[in-house]
């Protein structure tokens, strides 16, 4: 699941070239994933992990990195 | 009280009477007027030391963050024109406005350093950074140098009210960036007029969403100030992420929200309203869209005691017209714009620029103290865009032509009607594409539309509606069609309907309909 996020991130949201994205980068501050990106990989994970991302999981305590998510996932 | 007549001196007025009120806050760091006040000087007094003078072009480079208040201040303090740039375009269209602006010096943050060093390795006018230390390029100084510089020997340099402030650049429909040029006096205006308008006052909180390139910003930079309250400057993060918003406007103690209707539609999703307490927003104002009326009633009747705004103006005159909402909409009819503000008139002119009969349709023209100086490098722009009438000989009453169109209701209050180039003419029918986006609108199942038209020649254009559905709605193309053949006269039915998760929007969150028609066009190859 892990790299699978992270070269759906890298080949089709990333908003400028990046080598390589580490777990731990924030993708939020950074500007790395956009607004219409963020719906996009919000869309990306309930397909892929097929479960539900409620309105109010919408956070950033669930979304700003890779690590986030992957622990989101898991509590699911 | 001393009367004010530049930007800096809201600082010094309340960094004088009130040293210790917080003037900016981001998360957990915070600045004070009187810090602001010292570190804005310090970082004056370093621009003059490099040889800025009276109106040069400073850049701001900047996601929002604290050091933002301290780049505006500074660099108006310096005498200088700041020009915020947008960090999330292009980087050749930076670079692009840099050298139409022919600024040196880029003020900045280490958050942006990658940026910073691929926008050096295009061709540009810059010759100095500040807010970061770089390795191998042009010389660079970081934030801690600024602010142990001693300030003994500043003087400060004369700053008159028409004097230029700063520079937007917004792209425009055709897509070439015209830079719109702000002074003192306007910029200054702007937050007297607003500060009348809705009675802030000290103990307000104001929201800044905005970034600094988009001119909502001038609420949190200029208005707060000007009545001595405190501005929250929301991270980036928050803003994709609405429940974590939602939770930060409420732990916040927000007063005044001020932010494209967009935002708050997708805290109104977020379904976190309830879980919060809201009781200290005040003011609700929202500009630069349309607020679909059927969000704005969910949304009041969730902010029961908050009061509503609709604020209207380009960025050329920043705002000229507001609208307070008295109670949740009873209809889905568009609410209208209402009544131009304090120092400022109106005019409705016809194609030949003639006052058009009460109740009729035409452009808005707008005569403030908040319009712009004119496009930075574009006299020809700047007067195509200026309706002049001749009082005497001499005596002109300059407006400037919105370029979009109004009717005024029975209550003398204006309504919008869409932009004057979204009125096109398909085989001979004059359509309204705003129109037909305001009746899809209507049904239950759509959330967001853009209507475009595809095609070159008028021969073989064709209307395309491309949907973003509401949540859990189960559309149904067939029944949708049939809808717009209840709604709309035949000519302006679209051929297709098209359906897209969310829309792909400009920095400032509004619907990028250039954007979905390249995506439309490329699709269809």
């Amino acid at each position: 699941m892990k790299n699978k996020i992270i070269s759906y991130i890298k080949s089709k949201l990333a908003t400028e070239v990046v080598e390589e994205i580490d777990i731990n980068e924030d993708l939020l501050g950074s500007g790395l994933v956009d607004s219409l990106g963020m719906v996009q990989l919000v869309l990306f994970i309930e397909n892929e992990a097929n479960i539900k991302v409620a309105p109010e999981d919408m956070t950033i305590e669930n979304f700003m990195t890779v690590n986030h998510i992957l622990k989101y996932i898991a509590r699911k | 009280m001393k009367s004010i007549y530049t930007l800096p001196q809201l600082i010094e007025n309340v960094a004088r009477a009130s040293p210790n009120r917080e003037a900016f806050r981001y998360l957990e760091e915070t600045i004070s007027y009187s810090e602001l006040h010292k570190k804005t000087d310090q970082l004056a007094s370093y621009l003059i030391s490099i040889g800025i003078k009276k109106g040069d072009r400073v850049s701001i480079f900047m996601n929002r963050c604290l050091e933002t208040s301290i780049a505006v201040y500074g660099t108006l303090k310096a005498g200088a024109v700041y020009v915020p740039l947008d960090t999330a375009a292009p980087l050749h269209k930076t670079a692009a406005i840099i050298n139409d602006c022919q600024i040196s010096c880029l003020i900045t943050t280490t958050t942006k350093r990658r940026k910073v060093d691929t926008l050096l390795n295009e061709k540009s006018t810059l010759n100095r950074v500040i807010g970061d230390t770089l390795k191998n390029s042009i010389p660079s100084v970081a934030w801690d140098d600024i602010f142990s510089i001693e300030l003994d020997d500043y003087i400060p340099p004369t700053i008159l009210e028409q004097d230029l402030a700063f520079i937007l650049y917004t792209s425009g429909s055709t897509g070439v960036p015209k830079g719109i040029m702000h002074t003192h006096y306007s910029g200054l205006s702007l937050a007297k007029i607003a500060a009348d308008t809705y009675d802030f006052n000290s103990d307000d909180i104001f929201g800044n969403p905005a970034p600094l390139h988009f001119d909502p910003s001038t609420f949190g930079y200029f208005v707060a100030p000007l009545v001595g309250a405190t501005t929250v400057i929301i991270p980036d993060a928050h803003l994709k992420m609405p429940a974590s918003l939602s939770a930060l406007i409420s732990k916040e103690r927000i007063t005044v929200w001020y932010s494209v209707p967009l935002m708050l539609i997708q805290l109104l999703h977020s379904e976190t309203l309830d879980k919060h307490d809201f009781s200290s927003l005040r003011w609700v104002l929202f500009a630069g869209e349309v607020f679909i009326t059927k969000h704005l009633r969910a949304l009041m009747k969730k902010w029961p005691n908050a009061r509503f705004s609709n604020l209207y103006g380009p960025a050329e005159l920043i705002l000229c017209t507001y609208y307070n909402v008295p109670e949740p909409p009873k209809t889905d009819e568009p609410i209208p714009i209402g009544k131009v503000w304090n120092n400022t008139e109106y005019k409705i002119l016809d194609q030949n620029n003639n006052d058009v009969s009460k109740g009729e349709i035409g452009q808005l023209a707008i005569r403030s103290a908040t319009l712009m100086q004119g496009y930075w490098n574009n006299k020809s722009l700047t007067e195509q865009s200026l309706h002049k009438v001749t009082i005497a000989s001499g005596y002109d009453h300059t407006y400037y032509k919105t370029g979009d169109l109004v009717k005024l209701n029975n209550l003398g209050e204006l309504l919008f009607l869409g932009r004057n180039d979204r009125q096109i003419k398909l085989r001979g029918y004059r359509v309204e594409l705003d129109e037909i986006e305001l009746t899809l609108l209507k049904h239950k199942d759509v959330e967001e539309v853009a209507v475009l038209v595809l095609g070159k020649d008028e021969e073989v254009q064709e209307l395309v509606a491309v949907i973003k559905p509401s949540k859990d709605a189960s559309i149904n193309l067939t029944y949708l069609m049939e809808f717009c053949k209840v709604e709309l006269p035949s000519y302006a039915i679209p051929k297709t309907i098209e359906f897209m998760d969310d829309f792909p929007r400009t920095s400032s969150g509004k619907i990028s309909r250039k954007e979905i028609s390249k995506l439309l066009e490329e699709h269809q190859l």
